[in-house]
């Protein structure tokens, strides 16, 4: 617990180091956060757009599928916020910047996150809280907790995926392209019910990549249409469990593949 | 303090392959390119020493170092570091030892040097009565107030090169690794780096192991040498021994009447005054000296030796 602690310290400390750094290129910062609120401009368009154009899409509500889209962009959000950094795992690892990482006595992986926030993406996470809102069904406490617990859950498992690949860049290998297609699978796919792609492509989305738990699994549960998903129920509830478990899981991949971090020659 | 046995390291990466079809054909044949860059090296170090880790580029120097703190596993062999295996054991490992790389600094580029100390302070547990302390020694010793308040990135190398050794003792390590640390410092600098290493040694009784291909360090510093090439150690003992044990033949050199130079190796057990008289006889000599062997002829002796 200690640790914990030590580390959630430790982590504010160089993230507030690493803002005040980034502050020296102002420039930068503001056409970065200027290409983002665009980028969220364009994105909502779209969602205006899908929306007006398939009204109920695979017998959703339009106020249905405008829940599972706040929930997905949410879940999304909650994952690049503190994990933007991975993106630049594959530089780290070939200029033996993390050589720098390896020398001190703190988790490799919260120093490399402490790298950077991705403050891009408060406006993802301002959308997806406000369509959230805007769409929630009535629900009980019990619901509102499981909501919470979902969209973590649901940013968990964003992040396990993108953790095990970027893992392969301590390999040398390039991850840059496998990870922005896995990343545009999920934002491509992740916010529509996904019955309406059909069978095997609904079964590879929720066995091979798992994009339905981020939303569309957790989603079905709080609008009470379980009964559509192709898993059973129970494993609909335990959903948010599915994010931590893979997490883990992912987590563990890393630290193995920590190991075979080579550095660099010179 | 530091013992290491029959440690390797071997490097190994998917073969690249040329022409448009290169990277495809890396990811399908998966053949790897090895490089053993260390071979077997064994020593002990016993705390207080400063131990010369002498080498060639590529001899594989600074793959060790890289060992000895964690940031690589070895391929074969045993580390311990004061009981620890810091690859295992990295966090507990990091915290006994400073480290500078000469070639890469550990500081926060983009901030004025006394955040990365501050840093630094934070990330090793430093309380703040202490760190005031340590600061105001490292600013002391090794003269830092002009720069503190200076962007990293705008510090001279020999500045960012004292920053970085204020850096590694801030948190008082009992081990201290150098990377090369005067490489590429104009001579004030690297006086400044060898006074710092000898006081943090005398004062504290740090465990200095220094890595440069720079004889003057090793001949300012250290009274004990690991010799390697091509990641094998060649000698490891003390300087004055290799000297006497290596000892090449003494040189007479002389001076021409016409300003050339030659130089005659003086045969063991051959009287001086015959080899003059001999040299004397056949040229014109305007002048002449007798030059013992130095440090550097001796180990550019064993490096062709251990060439054949
Ligand atoms: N990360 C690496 N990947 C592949 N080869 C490496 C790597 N680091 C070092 N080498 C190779 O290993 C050998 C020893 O390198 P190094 O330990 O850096 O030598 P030194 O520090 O003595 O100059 C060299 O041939 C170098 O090219
Ligand atoms: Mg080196």
């Amino acid at each position: 617990m200690a640790e914990v602690v030590r580390a959630l310290r430790l982590y504010w400390r160089l993230q507030r180091a690493a803002m005040r750094g980034a502050l020296q290129y102002r420039l930068n910062l503001v056409i970065g956060i200027a290409a983002g609120v665009a980028y969220q401009g364009s994105g909502f368009a779209f969602v205006w757009v899908v929306m007006h154009t398939f009204p109920a899409v695979g017998g959703w509500s339009l106020r249905e599928i405008a829940f599972l889209y706040g929930m997905r962009l949410t879940a999304h959000a909650l994952y690049v916020l503190p994990f933007s950094s991975l993106i630049g795992l594959d530089w780290l690892v070939r200029e033996g910047e993390l050589d720098r990482v390896l020398l001190r006595p703190l988790n490799p992986l919260v120093q490399i996150m402490a790298k950077r926030l991705g403050v891009g993406q408060l406006g993802d996470l301002l959308a997806g809280l406000v369509l959230l809102v805007v769409a929630l069904p009535p629900l009980g406490p019990a619901s509102i907790l499981f909501c919470l617990a979902a969209v973590v859950g649901g940013a968990l498992v964003e992040a396990a995926v993108s953790l095990a690949l970027a893992s392969l860049a301590l390999r040398t290998w390039n991850t840059l392209g496998v990870r922005a297609f896995a990343d545009d699978l999920f934002s491509k796919f992740g916010s529509y019910p996904m019955s309406v792609f059909g069978g095997a492509a609904q079964w590879a989305l929720t066995f091979v990549l798992p994009v339905a738990f981020v939303a569309y699994v957790p989603a079905s549960v709080l609008l009470d249409r379980t009964g559509e998903l192709n898993v059973p129920a129970p494993v609909a509830y335990g959903s948010p469990l599915l994010g931590v478990a893979l997490f883990a899981l992912a987590y563990r991949i890393w630290s193995r593949q920590l190991r075979h971090y080579q550095s660099t020659g010179t | 303090m530091i013992r290491v046995e029959s440690l390797t390291k071997v490097f190994r990466r998917p073969h690249t392959f040329s022409g448009p079809l290169g990277p495809l054909r890396t990811l399908l044949t998966r053949r790897y390119d090895e490089r053993t860059a260390v071979d077997g090296v064994s020593f002990e170090i016993s705390a207080g020493e400063i131990v010369g880790y002498l080498g060639p580029n590529g001899a594989g120097k600074s793959t060790t170092v890289k060992m000895l703190t964690g940031i690589l596993t070895p391929t074969s062999g045993l580390i311990e570091v004061d009981g620890r295996v810091p690859w295992r054991d990295r966090e507990a490992n990091a915290r006994a030892v400073g480290v500078v790389f000469g070639q890469r600094s550990q500081l926060w580029w983009d901030l004025p040097l006394i955040d990365s100390l501050r840093l630094v302070g934070d990330l090793y547990d430093v309380p703040a009565a202490r760190f005031a302390g340590s600061l105001r020694r490292m600013c002391d010793l090794l003269g830092l107030d002009d720069f503190l308040q200076t962007p990293v990135r705008q510090l001279s190398l020999g500045q960012r090169m004292r920053g970085d050794l204020a850096a590694a003792m801030l948190y008082d390590p009992p081990i201290l690794y150098l990377d090369e640390p005067t490489v590429g410092l104009d001579v004030m600098a690297k006086q400044a780096v060898r006074e710092f290493i000898a006081e943090t040694n005398r004062l504290g009784r740090t465990t200095v192991v220094l890595t440069t291909h720079d004889l003057a360090d090793v001949e300012a510093l250290c009274e004990r040498i690991i010799l390697i090439d091509k990641g094998r150690v060649l000698y490891d003992g003390g300087i004055d021994d290799l000297v006497t044990a290596y000892a090449p033949p003494r040189r007479l050199v002389v001076e021409l009447a016409d300003d050339e130079t030659r130089t005659f190796e003086i045969a063991a057990g051959r009287p001086i005054p015959e080899l003059i008289a001999q040299v004397a006889a056949e040229h014109p000599i305007r002048d002449l000296s007798i030059r013992e062997p130095d440090l550097e002829g001796v180990i550019t002796r064993i490096y062709a030796e251990s060439e054949r």
